[in-house]
């Protein structure tokens, strides 16, 4: 018997209900959880965040975003410059008629991360000039602070105005965006109004850990476990009395000093990279005009992924940077001099090639726990995200990626854990599948954080 | 013991914190007068210089709150501000501190009417 015809196209009215039926629920979840987020922090921290990355203060097209890029732990390192296009803002003297001179030096800026800076004045701009790496913006809520004030940038005194956090992004856009070299404000560029000063700063002290370590962590792996207690040994590594629990903050006999400042002799190594070119490398007096010596402390927890390291890249890996207070230019420094005065046998720092390995290992795996937490936290954020908003999704998985690509090399690159960098692998894996999905994205993202856990437990036992 | 580590602790402290972080950044020389972040309003003054000592080290400014000295000291900046005439600052000296002419100051400790950290001079012809 012939049906009417309404029944054939049952199944296709079925299938379009539920199509319908999906689509609303996406909609309406979607936009439930879009509703706009009423606590004025997070408002202000997300138009921090767009301001970081994309105003440009009517200036030569950069953003603060141009060298402290989110994909790259919020710096730049010359393997990063080199994916770059020619076009990028980066390298607005390369075709930017106006900063052709005295702007960067293109070819240290590609080979070496070396951004130009007029530390001591702008008044004989093709000799006065420093060059300088691009220090990350990670735990400034950890690292700044001191009692004399705060310290920002590589020599604690990057900003003008009060010198804080919040009047940094004013010298950065007369530095670094200007149009042409008169650094005319309303010509050139536009300074950073009041509220902009505000969410900037917001979102740069929400970057990062907001907290510092508590050493000693009950480490696994023995190499870094040795690496710790070498780190914490104030007869021995001595690290733990200038980077208190990895940070950025000095620590001596019960006392926190807050971020400091040191002469710790990294301008007197011999063959620094930059100088072996021929160009014209001034050097760099640090803190002040004219500056004292001393360079700022930072933080060293984010360290194995942020290379190269100092103040002026001229060390590529964590190892060598560790080394370098093995070596003379650090022990006949005023800092390391000092150490050596309140050293019972008069040793600065004296260690050897496996305890400066063990060293390293115990950064790598800290930098790695850190990633660990960051890539959990962005995959709890991007599940979270539903379709309406799958741009923030995707960011925050992207977040997730980068961090986990980062543990995975920093772990490789010292050999250490093989079994934790499988399932690191395999969050990764997962996060890329999370990252696909239009919809139902929770599941990867939850066996990706699963991945991630069995991967820190492998490195530290469970608290 | 306790009283060698506390030494110890107050040298390292003066070690390290030998370096006040209100060193001047160069790029203060092309904020134009009265926006110098968390200075301006705040901590500076912003006037109208009312006289100037016969060496030129000592002046006095006029504020709506009242007048203020400031002495200049051969580590005190002076900056031309040439922002209203949409030309580049300029690094100035004392002889450009004369009476009538608009000026900021940021003084040392932020002490009104103690020695002059940084003095920006508004230039208003070209």
């Amino acid at each position: 018997m012939d049906q009417p015809s309404h029944y054939n196209n049952a199944p296709n009215l079925i299938f379009i209900l539920l199509i319908i039926t999906a689509t609303s629920s996406a909609l309406v979840l979607g936009s439930c959880q879009s509703i706009p987020n009423t606590d004025p922090e997070s408002e202000l921290i997300a138009k921090g965040r767009d301001i970081f990355f994309n105003e440009t203060f009517n200036g030569n097209g950069r953003t603060c975003g141009t060298c402290h890029r989110e994909e790259n732990n919020l710096t730049i390192d010359p393997a990063f410059i080199a994916t770059l296009p020619d076009d990028d803002p980066l390298f607005v003297a390369e075709f930017e008629p106006a900063l052709k001179e005295n702007f960067e030096n293109p070819r240290l800026m590609r080979e070496f991360g070396l951004i130009l800076e007029n530390l001591d004045g702008f008044d004989d701009l093709p000799n006065k000039f420093t060059l300088r790496g691009v220090p990350h913006t990670l735990a400034l809520r950890t690292s700044i602070e001191s009692p004399q004030g705060p310290r920002t940038g590589w020599s604690g005194d990057g900003a003008p105005g009060d010198a804080s956090l919040r009047s940094f992004a004013t010298g950065a856009v007369i530095q670094h965006f200007t149009e042409t070299l008169n650094r005319i404000p309303g010509v050139d560029f536009r300074l950073p109004t009041d509220e902009e000063l505000d969410a900037l700063e917001a979102f740069q002290l929400s970057l990062g850990r907001q907290k510092d370590l508590m050493l000693p962590l009950p480490l696994k792996g023995t190499v870094a476990k040795r690496g710790q207690e070498i780190f914490r040994d104030n007869s021995l590594g001595k690290c733990n009395i200038c980077h208190s629990n990895a940070g950025a903050n000095a620590s001596f006999g019960g006392q926190n000093l807050g971020n400091a400042n040191f002469n710790t002799g990294v301008e007197e190594l011999p063959d620094q990279p930059q100088d072996l070119t021929g160009e014209l490398v001034p050097p760099d007096d640090g803190f002040g005009t004219p500056g004292d010596g001393t360079f700022n402390t930072p933080p060293l927890v984010e360290a194995a992924d942020s290379g190269p390291f100092f103040h002026n890249n001229a060390i590529e890996t964590i190892e060598g940077a560790v080394a370098f207070y093995d070596g003379e230019s650090f022990n006949n420094s005023p800092s390391g001099r000092f150490l050596a005065s309140i050293d019972p046998d008069g040793v600065g720092i004296e260690l050897d090639g496996t305890q400066i390995v063990e060293i390293a290992a115990f950064l790598r795996v800290i930098n790695t726990l850190e990633n660990i937490r960051q890539s959990i936290e962005s995959l709890e954020q991007g599940a979270q995200n539903g379709f309406a908003i799958r741009n923030a999704a995707r960011r925050a998985f992207g977040a997730a990626l980068n961090e986990t690509n980062d543990s995975i090399r920093v772990l490789e690159g010292g050999g250490l854990h093989p079994e934790a960098v499988a399932h690191l692998q395999e969050a990764k894996r997962l996060t890329e599948r999370a990252a696909r999905r239009l919809f139902f994205r929770k599941r990867p993202a939850d066996a990706a954080i699963r991945e991630l856990q069995a991967a820190r437990e492998q490195m530290v036992e469970a608290s | 013991m306790q009283k060698s580590l506390i030494g110890l602790g107050f040298t390292m402290a003066l070690l390290c914190g030998a370096s006040f972080v209100h060193a001047e950044r160069e790029t203060e020389m092309f904020i134009p007068i009265g926006q110098s972040p968390g200075l301006s309003d705040k901590l500076t003054i912003i006037g109208e210089v009312q006289a100037v000592s016969a060496d030129g080290q000592t002046i006095t400014v006029g504020t709506p709150s009242g007048s203020h000295g400031a002495t200049l000291t051969e580590r005190t900046k002076i900056w031309l501000d040439r922002s209203t005439v949409k030309l580049t600052n300029l690094y100035g000296s004392s002889s450009d501190v004369q009476i009538g002419r608009t000026v900021e100051i940021d003084y040392e400790n932020h002490t009104p009417n103690g020695s002059a950290r940084w003095i920006k001079v508004k230039i208003t012809e070209p």
